[in-house]
């Protein structure tokens, strides 16, 4: 399989403060056609007809979250855009607002139609302040053309919290509460910004909709696998030659993305999906990027053999326990208790009872955390003990 | 109102929809311990201790929070669940400060009870501890934020009961801690004496200038194990 630009089909191509480039490559046309005469509900089942997942990590079917939200009988709902991308290793969303902030507007208004919400934020990671002024702009000309006319996109800028990308947190964020996860059920579509039924969608889930809608449904879900139809946007960063933002089709082997196209050498392991993103081994590297095996948010961290995996397991710890909101037990005591375990084996040390320790906190904290930080951050630890267990053996026996 | 079929550990049960797992578990006279709810506060859904199993569901659940719903099957004692339940208890107790020799309510610590019937000795996480001066300038209350164990019991009932704010949650991860105003000491112009959050308090945390001679509380606990 192969690259293809559809999320980032104007990336590149046109002009992001200019929106007569975007209406040149038939912009606001999908919003255009759905406003004509298509009905809501025919909106969502093109939606869940294409078999579009979410892309933030989590890949949440995007039509059923939409079609839970649709059907609230409530005058006020909200859709919301989470830029909050604060996965390490992460900058595709990034990539994308700053080339093509049009697309996601238009998406953002066809989403308001469809579930009838008139009001929209996107919620912008702190460190992308500088990307405030092109999404102003864009928003701005496109309320001058007409195309905002029923649905108003205000934007929200985070304060620098990695849990704020956690859709519970990013909504208390949004309320002006400090941004701490909240308990599900009630989940969002039927109660999320203040109350109201909300639909939070990923920056890339978002832009592949108007062309879902501009091409129909049947079209997309023939890209990619069985579950996993479409493409997906991967930052490729570390040891590698060619980093940088690539589109594939998902199913597309790890290999062909690593080695192929952005050229790694003597590669020791892959990080997919960020912080809590599953290591990878090389011998493992023949796996297909999809919801099936593997894929998280599209962050692909290379480490070549160089690398220590204790050290970055160490480290992605350490980042882990900074970052979590301190609300449930497991989370705030276990990410603690890991760090102290893994500080130990990083300076060369490690307890014979060390190993056992790390495995059952994992599994408790994956278990009850209350949120996707807790539950999927021992994954790193668990995929290292996993297929790099005589590392730690070794450190405990030369102790 | 509606009435849900559900099974908990195995007996087919019928409740009223709206309910969460924990109030038909308790309606029944199934035992599920809690740390950071309390019937009179909304859930709050911290403390992870009252986590249950339902099947089909990939992680373990909130029985405080998370309500019924039809033919769900839950197991409240499954190993796998005392298993988490003893692993919370015991991360909870490796950062406490654990001297319960000092401490005034140690006799009628929630924490320390819940250890007790869980069986859980000596902690073997060796984490820091979190070490806090002392907060006693109010003459209504005492804060020893050493022993607490960032339950949030405190800020809900100070919210919910005494529609008051005076707590709040400050710092992240690890660090967080229950705070008054911009985490200043506790004193008598921000709280007056209506011991709302002391009687809410799991552990000996919050209490109030105790008297020479002044009965303690509680039955002694014996510990096991």
């Amino acid at each position: 399989m192969a690259q293809q630009r559809i999320v980032l089909r104007n990336c590149g191509v046109i002009d992001p403060m200019q929106i007569s480039t975007y209406l040149d490559r038939d912009g606001f046309k999908a919003l255009k056609k759905a406003l004509a005469g298509v009905t809501q509900e025919q909106i969502i089942d093109e939606i869940k007809l294409s078999g579009l997942r979410g892309r933030g990590g989590a890949g949440f079917p995007c039509g059923l979250k939409w079609e839970l939200a649709g059907k609230a009988q409530v005058d006020e709902k909200y859709v919301i855009c989470n830029a909050d991308e604060g996965e390490i290793g992460t900058f595709k969303d990034r990539y994308i607002l700053e080339r093509d902030p049009f697309t996601l507007i238009e998406a953002m208004a066809i989403a308001g139609y469809a579930i009838g919400a008139k009001r929209g934020y996107i919620y912008l990671r702190a460190e992308y302040h500088c990307l405030l002024d092109l999404l102003k702009n864009a928003i701005g000309q496109a309320k001058e053309g007409g195309f905002l006319d029923q649905f108003d996109i205000d934007i929200r800028e985070g304060a620098g919290a990695y849990i704020c990308g956690e859709e519970s947190a990013l909504m208390d964020s949004i309320e002006g509460k400090r941004g701490e996860v909240r308990y599900r059920p009630p989940f969002p579509p039927s109660r999320g910004l203040w109350g109201k039924p909300t639909i939070i969608n990923n920056v890339e889930t978002l832009m592949n909709i108007p062309q879902i809608i501009f091409n129909g449904g049947h079209w997309f879900s023939q890209l990619g696998t069985e579950q996993s139809k479409g493409t997906k946007v991967f930052s490729v960063s570390g040891d590698v030659k060619k980093p940088g933002v690539y589109e594939l089709v998902l199913g597309s082997r790890l290999r062909e993305l690593v080695e192929g196209l952005a050229l790694a050498e003597k590669v020791k392991m892959v990080q997919v999906g960020g912080a809590t993103g599953r290591i990878i081994p090389y011998e493992m590297i023949d796996m297909p990027l999809a919801f099936e095996s593997i894929l998280g948010a599209g962050a692909i961290i290379v480490f070549n053999e160089t690398r220590d995996i204790i050290d970055i397991v160490y480290r992605v710890m350490e980042f882990l326990a900074e970052e979590c909101c301190g609300k449930c037990t497991p989370c705030r005591e276990g990410t603690e208790v890991m760090v102290e375990i893994l500080e130990r084996f990083s300076r060369g040390g490690g307890l014979e009872t060390d190993i056992s320790l790390l495995e059952e906190v994992a599994s408790a904290m994956m278990l009850s955390s209350l949120c996707g930080l807790g539950q999927a951050a021992p994954i790193p630890v668990v995929n290292s003990l996993q297929y790099f267990r005589s590392v730690y053996e070794n450190r405990i026996r030369q102790n | 109102m509606e009435q849900i079929a559900l099974t908990i550990n195995d007996r087919q049960l019928s409740a009223s929809s709206g309910m969460t797992i924990l109030e038909v578990a308790k309606e029944n006279s199934i035992d599920i311990p809690a740390l950071c709810y309390r019937q009179e506060l909304s859930p709050i859904g911290a403390c992870r201790i009252c986590v249950v199993e339902v099947e089909r569901s990939e992680t373990l659940v909130g029985s405080c929070h998370t309500p019924i719903a039809q033919g769900m099957v839950i197991h409240t004692h499954s190993k796998k669940v005392l298993q988490v339940r003893k692993t919370m208890v015991e991360l909870l107790l490796a950062s406490h400060c654990g001297n319960c020799f000092m401490c005034d309510k140690a006799n009628i610590c929630e924490l320390r009870s819940i250890a007790t019937d869980l069986e859980v000795g000596l902690p073997r996480f060796q984490v820091k501890k979190r070490y806090y001066p002392v907060e006693d300038a109010s003459p209504f209350i005492v804060r020893d934020l050493t022993k607490c164990i960032l339950c949030r019991r405190c800020v809900s009932a100070c919210n919910e009961i005494k529609k008051e704010k005076v707590f709040g949650i400050a710092y992240r991860g690890f660090d967080s801690k229950v705070v008054v105003d911009f985490d200043q000491p506790i004193d008598k112009d921000v709280c007056r004496d209506c011991d709302v959050c002391i009687s809410f308090c799991p552990t000996g945390a919050l209490s109030k200038h105790g008297e020479i001679g002044e009965e303690k509380k509680g039955e002694p606990l014996i510990i096991s194990g």
